[in-house]
C-alpha cells in the first residue's frame, strides 16, 4: 500500500515536476553502467522466482506419480478440475466465495478505512497512536489472528457472545463460525480488522495530498460537509481507491492463512467458507494423492491467469477514470 | 468528515476511534495473557486471566527450544533478505525510472510479472532448484529466495519514487561532471530514503512470519528460524499452547518495536512528495 | 493473501500492457538461462548428515511427523544404539500437517532421511509410485509374522510389495469417564437402547453425553465417529467385501441407515456441534463435563496428559437395531510404518534399523514409552485400557473401510464423506444424499473387483 500513495501522488502534487518531467529524463547511459544497475536484480529474480514459476506452469501439463513425471498430459489436469466430482463443484463454489470475500472486504474494510482516514485527518492529540493501533494487527501472522478470533468467537466460552448476552442481545449470540450463514461474513470482518490500517494509511496520505484550497472553495460555495466530500474529496481520491481495489482483489483471491485458521482446510462449516486458496491447499498438500502436483499446478495457473487478467482490466479502468477527471 | 464543530459529534468520534483502538489491540492481549498461563490451564479454559502468572513457558521456549538461536537465524535471514532485496531493487528501479535504453519498459514489466502468485505454488520447483544449487539446509538459500521474492514489490514502489524526482537534479550533476554511480549514490538514493524505509518494513513483516519454506528447506536445529522452531510445538494430536504463545509473543515483540520506531518514517514515506 | 503482493499493481502500469506480448518469450529465455545456471551449479551429491568424520560410525537420519514424541523416541533409539554401537540415529520431527510434502521433497534431495515414518494405505502411494522407497520383501524376515491386515497399510497398491515396517495400529471405540458413570448409576451399555438411555440420563443431569466435534479442525473425525457407531449397522467387513467386489454400493440401505444414526445421535452431542473444535471436546471430556468420547486409541494419551487423574474406561458400541452383525465391532487401521529412502547412502545401516523396528524389543519400548498399540506381533500393551482395546480389536476387529480402501484415488472416500457428514450436521443434507455423494465421489476412480 505504500506505493499506492506514490501512485496517486504525482497527479495531485502541486509540484509540476512529478511524473512527467522526472521520470523521463531520458539519459542514455553506457550499457556497462546499465548492467551494474540492473543485472543483480534481474538475476536474483529470474533464478529464484521466474524459473520456479515457469516450472510450475510446465508441471501443469504433465501427469504425475508422486514426485515423478509420468508423461505429457496435455490439458488433462485442467479437465480434471472442471470434470471430476467433487472438484468441479468445489471450484465454482470457492470462486463464488472469493468473489463475496472481495465484495465484502471492499464494503467493510475499505469504507471503514476511508472513514478512519477522514476522522483522523484533522484529529489532534493521539492521532499517531491511533494510526499505529489500527495498524498493529497487521504485525501478527494471519494464522495466529485467525486462531485468536476463533477463541474469542467460541460459542461456549468466547467473550463475544458473553458480552452480547450481558447487554441483552441473547438472540445475537450465535455460533458464529459454526453457522453456514455467518461464517464467511465473520471471516470477512476479521480480515478487515487485520488489514484496515492499510486503506486508512493510504487514504490518509491521499487526503494529505489534496490542496487545502479545494476544501475552502467548497465551503465558500456553501456546500455541506457531505456535499464537499461527495463532490470534491471523493473524486480526488479516485486513484487511491483504484489502487486499494486492485490490491484488495489480489489479496482476497489469494486468501489462505486466515481462512485456514478459522475454517480449517475444508472451509467449515459445510464448505460455506471454502475459497480457492483452501482448494489449492487441499489438492496440493492434503488429499491430492499421486496426482497432486499436476492438478494443483493447473489450479494455480488458472488462479494466476484470472487474477492477472482482472487486475489488468481493473487498472486500465481506473486509469481511464483518472484521466477523465483531470 | 470534519470531526466536528458540535460537541456531541466530537464525543462520538472520540468514542468510535478509541473504542476501535481497544478492539484492535484486545486480541493481542489474549496472546500475551495466555503466554503467562500453563498449558493445562489453557486446555481447560482457553481464555482467562493468568491467576498465577508464570514465566516458565518463556524460560522453556528460550532454553529447551533454543529460541535464541532461532531468533538470531530469523534476524540474519530476514534482515539479509530485506537488505539484499531492497539494495538490488533500488539500483534496478533507478535505472528503469531514470535511464532511456531499449527494452526499458519490457524489463520493467518482466520484473513485475511474478507478483500475483502465492509463493506456495512454487514449492516443488523451488525445492529442486535449491537442491541443485546445494542450498538445502542453508540460511543463504533461504535468504536469496526471500530477497528475490521482494524484488517486484520494491522495484515497483521505488521506481515510482524515482520518477517523481525532478529531472534537473541529475542533469545538473552530470554537467558538473559527476559519474553515474555518484549521482545515484549521493544524490538520488538519499532522496528516496523514506520510501526505502517503508519498503523494507513491508517486506520484513511477512518474511518474519513465513514458515513453509523453512519447513521444507531447513534440516538442522541450529539453522531453524523462529516460525520453523515454533512449529515444533504443534503435535499431531496435542499442542503445547503455553510455549507456543510465549514463542509468538517473543516473535512478535520485535515487530512492534520496529513498527513503532518506523511509523514516522512510514508516514513520511507515504506522504513524501505530496504536501510540499 | 498478503499485501506484500500488492504490487500486482504492476500490471497496472500502462506501459506494461504493450510490452506484455513480448514479455512472454523474454521470460521464457530468462527461465532457460536460469535453468542452465541451475544445472551447472554444484550440488546434488552434497554430503548427507550421515557422513561423519568419526571413523566407521554412521549417523542415520530418521524423520517423523510425531513432534510430540521426540523425547520418547530418543529413549527408544538409545536402546538401538546400545546394541548397534556403530550406528547413531538422529530423530527429526516435522509438523504433521506439512509432513507429506516435506518427506516427498526430502526423499528426492540432498540431506534427506535415511529412514522415514510413512503414512499408511493411500498416503503411502505417492512415494511408492515415484520410486522413492526400498521394497522390504525378503529383507526383513520378521514381517512374515505381522498381522496381514496391518501389512496392507505398508504395501504398494499396484505392485503389492511391502515398503515399511508397521509401527502401530489404532482402534476405534468409546472412552468413558468412570466416575461420571458411577455417579449417575450407569454401566457400560450392553445394548444400543441401554446406551441411548444412558445418554438421555446424562443429558438430563446437565452432562454432555458424547464429546463429538464437527468444527473446522474436526471434520476428519466425523467418519471416525460414523465408524464407531455405524460399523455394525452397515454390516462391517462383509459390507466392505461386497463394496470392493462391486456387489454393493454406498447407497445400500444399510449404509444409509448407519449414516442416519449420526443424525439421530446429534441431540447427545455438544450444542452447536458444527462450531465445536477438537481441543474443546478433549477438554470437555478431560474435565468431566462430557461422559463419553467416541474416538481412537490415539486420543488416550492426550486426554490423560490433560488430566492424569481421570479414570477412563472404554467400551465397544453395541450393535444398533437392525444390524446384520450381532457382536460389537472394533474398527481399526494401521497407523503407518517405517521405510527406507531409496537414495540413502547407508542402505545397510538403514536396513539394520528397520529390522530392529520389527523386533519385540522395539515393540515393547514403543508401547510403554508412547502409550500406543504396537504393530509388532506378540507385544501386548502394559496399559490395561490399551490392552482392552487391543483385545477388542483382536476378537472383533474390522477395517475402517474409507481410510483403508478408499484413499487410493482422488477424491478420497473419507474426504467426501467427512464434508457431507458435516453438511448433514449443519442441516443442509440428509443421510440418503450423503450416501449418494460418497458413492459418486469414489466412483470417479474406484473400479470394483481389482
Amino acid at each position: 500500500m505504500v506505493q499506492a500513495g506514490e501512485l496517486s501522488t504525482p497527479r495531485r502534487s502541486r509540484t509540476p515536476r512529478a511524473a512527467h518531467a522526472g521520470g523521463r529524463s531520458r539519459h542514455a547511459p553506457r550499457w556497462r553502467v546499465l548492467a551494474v544497475f540492473l543485472l543483480p536484480a534481474v538475476l536474483l529474480y529470474s533464478v529464484f522466482i521466474v524459473y520456479p514459476l515457469l516450472s510450475a506452469f510446465d508441471y501443469s501439463f504433465f501427469e504425475w506419480r508422486g514426485i515423478r513425471q509420468a508423461g505429457f498430459a496435455g490439458l488433462d489436469n485442467y479437465r480434471d478440475l472442471f470434470g471430476v466430482y467433487p472438484y468441479d463443484r468445489q471450484l465454482w463454489r470457492a470462486f463464488a466465495h472469493n468473489a463475496l470475500f472481495f465484495a465484502g472486504t471492499m464494503l467493510i474494510q475499505n469504507t471503514v478505512g476511508l472513514l478512519f482516514a477522514l476522522l483522523l485527518f484533522r484529529y489532534g492529540r493521539g492521532k499517531r497512536f491511533l494510526q499505529a493501533a489500527f495498524t498493529t494487527p497487521y504485525l501478527v501472522d494471519p494464522l495466529v489472528v485467525g486462531y485468536l478470533w476463533s477463541l474469542l468467537l467460541n460459542p461456549t466460552f468466547g467473550p463475544v457472545n458473553a458480552l452480547l448476552e450481558a447487554v441483552g442481545l441473547d438472540s445475537w449470540a450465535l455460533p458464529w463460525l459454526g453457522d453456514t450463514r455467518t461464517a464467511l461474513p465473520v471471516i470477512i470482518v476479521v480480515n478487515a480488522w487485520q488489514w484496515v490500517g492499510f486503506p486508512m494509511l493510504l487514504f490518509s496520505a491521499a487526503l494529505a495530498g489534496i490542496p487545502a484550497e479545494y476544501h475552502e472553495a467548497a465551503r465558500v460555495d456553501g456546500a455541506s460537509a457531505w456535499q464537499a466530500f461527495r463532490r470534491v474529496t471523493l473524486p480526488l481520491l479516485t486513484p487511491a481507491i483504484g489502487v486499494v481495489s486492485v490490491l484488495t482483489f489480489i489479496g482476497n483471491f489469494n486468501a489462505f492463512g486466515l481462512v485456514y485458521a478459522m475454517a480449517g482446510s475444508t472451509g467449515s462449516p459445510a464448505g460455506s467458507t471454502d475459497v480457492l486458496g483452501l482448494l489449492f491447499y487441499r489438492v496440493a498438500f492434503v488429499e491430492g494423492g499421486v496426482e497432486a502436483i499436476g492438478r494443483s499446478s493447473a489450479l494455480a495457473v488458472l488462479m494466476f491467469v484470472f487474477i492477472f487478467g482482472v487486475s489488468l482490466l481493473a487498472t486500465s479502468y481506473f486509469r481511464r477514470r483518472e484521466r477523465m477527471l483531470v | 468528515m470534519r470531526a466536528g464543530r458540535r460537541a456531541p459529534g466530537r464525543v462520538a468520534v472520540h468514542l468510535l476511534l478509541w473504542g476501535y483502538a481497544a478492539v484492535a489491540l484486545l486480541p493481542l492481549a489474549v496472546m500475551l495473557l495466555n503466554s503467562l498461563r500453563p498449558t493445562s490451564e489453557i486446555f481447560t479454559a482457553p481464555l482467562g486471566l493468568p491467576l498465577s502468572p508464570t514465566l516458565r513457558s518463556y524460560a522453556r521456549v528460550w532454553t529447551e527450544a533454543s529460541f535464541s538461536t532461532y531468533f538470531l537465524n530469523s534476524l540474519i535471514v530476514t534482515c539479509g533478505a530485506v537488505l539484499l532485496g531492497t539494495a538490488v531493487s533500488a539500483t534496478a528501479a533507478y535505472a528503469l525510472a531514470r535511464y532511456d535504453f531499449p527494452g526499458n519498459r519490457l524489463l520493467g514489466a518482466y520484473l513485475l510479472a511474478g507478483l500475483m502468485l502465492p509463493i506456495r505454488l512454487g514449492l516443488v520447483p523451488i525445492f529442486y532448484l535449491m537442491d541443485s544449487l546445494g542450498l538445502i539446509d542453508s540460511l543463504l538459500g533461504l535468504t536469496l529466495l526471500y530477497a528475490a521474492s521482494g524484488v517486484p514489490f520494491c522495484v515497483f514502489v521505488l521506481s515510482a519514487f524515482y520518477r517523481s524526482l525532478p529531472a534537473e537534479l541529475d542533469e545538473a550533476a552530470r554537467i558538473d561532471g559527476a559519474g553515474e554511480f555518484r549521482i545515484f549514490g549521493q544524490i538520488m538514493l538519499p532522496l528516496v530514503r523514506p520510501a526505502l524505509a517503508s519498503v523494507m518494513l513491508f517486506q520484513f513483516v511477512p518474511l518474519w512470519h513465513e514458515f513453509l519454506y523453512p519447513l521444507v528447506l531447513l534440516r538442522s536445529d541450529e539453522k531453524f528460524t523462529i516460525p520453523r522452531g515454533l512449529s515444533q510445538f504443534f503435535g499431531e494430536y496435542t499442542t503445547d499452547w503455553s510455549a507456543l504463545f510465549a514463542g509468538l509473543v517473543l516473535a512478535t515483540a520485535p515487530l512492534f518495536v520496529l513498527f513503532v520506531l518506523a511509523t514516522k518514517q512510514i508516514i513520511a514515506g507515504l506522504t513524501a512528495g505530496m504536501s510540499k | 493473501m498478503r499485501y506484500r503482493r500488492l504490487p500486482a499493481l504492476a500490471a497496472a502500469s500502462p506501459e506494461t500492457r504493450k510490452a506484455r506480448r513480448r514479455t512472454r518469450w523474454i521470460a521464457g529465455a530468462v527461465g532457460a538461462l536460469a535453468l542452465t545456471l541451475a544445472a551447472c551449479a554444484p550440488g546434488g551429491g552434497a554430503a548427507g548428515p550421515g557422513e561423519t568424520a568419526d571413523a566407521g560410525k554412521v549417523t542415520l537420519s530418521l524423520w517423523s511427523w510425531r513432534v510430540e514424541d521426540v523425547k520418547a523416541y530418543e529413549k527408544i533409539l538409545a536402546a538401538f544404539e546400545k546394541s548397534h554401537p556403530r550406528i547413531h540415529v538422529e530423530f527429526k520431527a516435522f509438523q504433521a500437517t506439512e509432513y507429506n510434502n516435506i518427506l516427498a521433497t526430502g526423499l528426492s534431495g540432498a540431506d534427506g532421511p535415511d529412514v522415514a515414518q510413512l503414512r499408511a494405505y493411500g498416503g503411502l502411494q505417492p512415494l511408492v509410485e515415484a520410486g522413492q522407497l526400498v521394497p522390504l520383501d525378503g529383507k526383513v524376515d520378521a514381517l512374515s509374522g505381522f498381522d496381514p491386515k496391518l501389512l496392507e497399510g505398508a504395501k504398494g497398491h499396484k505392485d503389492g510389495k511391502i515398503y515399511g515396517v508397521p509401527f502401530a495400529y489404532q482402534t476405534l471405540q468409546v472412552l468413558y469417564n468412570k466416575k461420571l458413570f458411577a455417579d449417575n448409576g450407569i454401566r457400560p451399555p450392553a445394548t444400543w437402547d441401554e446406551m441411548i438411555a444412558a445418554a438421555r440420563k446424562l443429558k438430563a443431569a446437565g452432562i454432555t453425553p458424547f464429546a463429538v466435534a464437527a468444527g473446522p479442525d474436526a471434520t476428519w473425525t466425523l467418519p471416525i465417529v460414523h465408524e464407531i457407531f455405524g460399523n455394525a449397522r452397515y454390516g462391517s467387513t462383509k459390507f466392505r467385501d461386497a463394496v470392493l467386489s462391486g456387489d454393493k454400493k454406498f447407497t445400500d440401505p444399510g449404509f444409509t441407515a448407519s449414516i442416519k444414526l449420526i443424525k439421530d445421535l446429534e441431540p447427545y452431542f455438544p450444542k452447536n456441534v458444527v462450531a465445536v473444535k477438537i481441543p474443546d471436546v478433549q477438554a470437555l471430556f478431560a474435565t468431566g463435563k462430557a461422559a463419553m468420547y467416541p474416538t481412537g486409541s490415539f486420543d488416550l494419551a492426550p486426554v490423560l496428559q490433560a488430566n492424569p487423574s481421570l479414570e477412563v474406561g472404554a467400551f465397544q458400541v453395541p450393535p444398533p437395531p437392525g444390524s446384520p452383525v450381532s457382536t460389537p465391532v472394533t474398527p481399526g487401521w494401521a497407523d503407518g510404518s517405517f521405510g527406507i529412502n531409496a537414495k540413502s547412502p547407508h542402505q545397510a545401516e538403514a536396513l539394520e534399523l528397520v529390522k530392529w523396528m520389527a523386533t519385540p524389543e522395539f515393540g515393547r519400548l514403543y508401547a510403554t514409552e508412547l502409550k500406543q498399540l504396537s504393530a509388532v506381533p506378540g507385544v501386548s500393551p502394559s496399559d490395561p485400557l490399551l490392552a482392552e482395546m487391543a483385545a477388542g480389536y483382536a476378537a472383533h476387529g474390522a477395517p475402517y473401510m474409507l481410510l483403508v480402501d478408499f484413499r487410493y484415488g482422488q477424491p478420497n472416500g473419507d474426504a467426501v464423506f467427512r464434508d457431507e457428514l458435516q453438511k448433514m450436521l449443519a442441516g443442509q443434507t440428509d443421510p440418503a444424499a450423503v450416501a449418494e455423494s460418497l458413492q459418486k465421489g469414489v466412483e470417479q476412480w474406484f473400479k470394483p473387483g481389482n
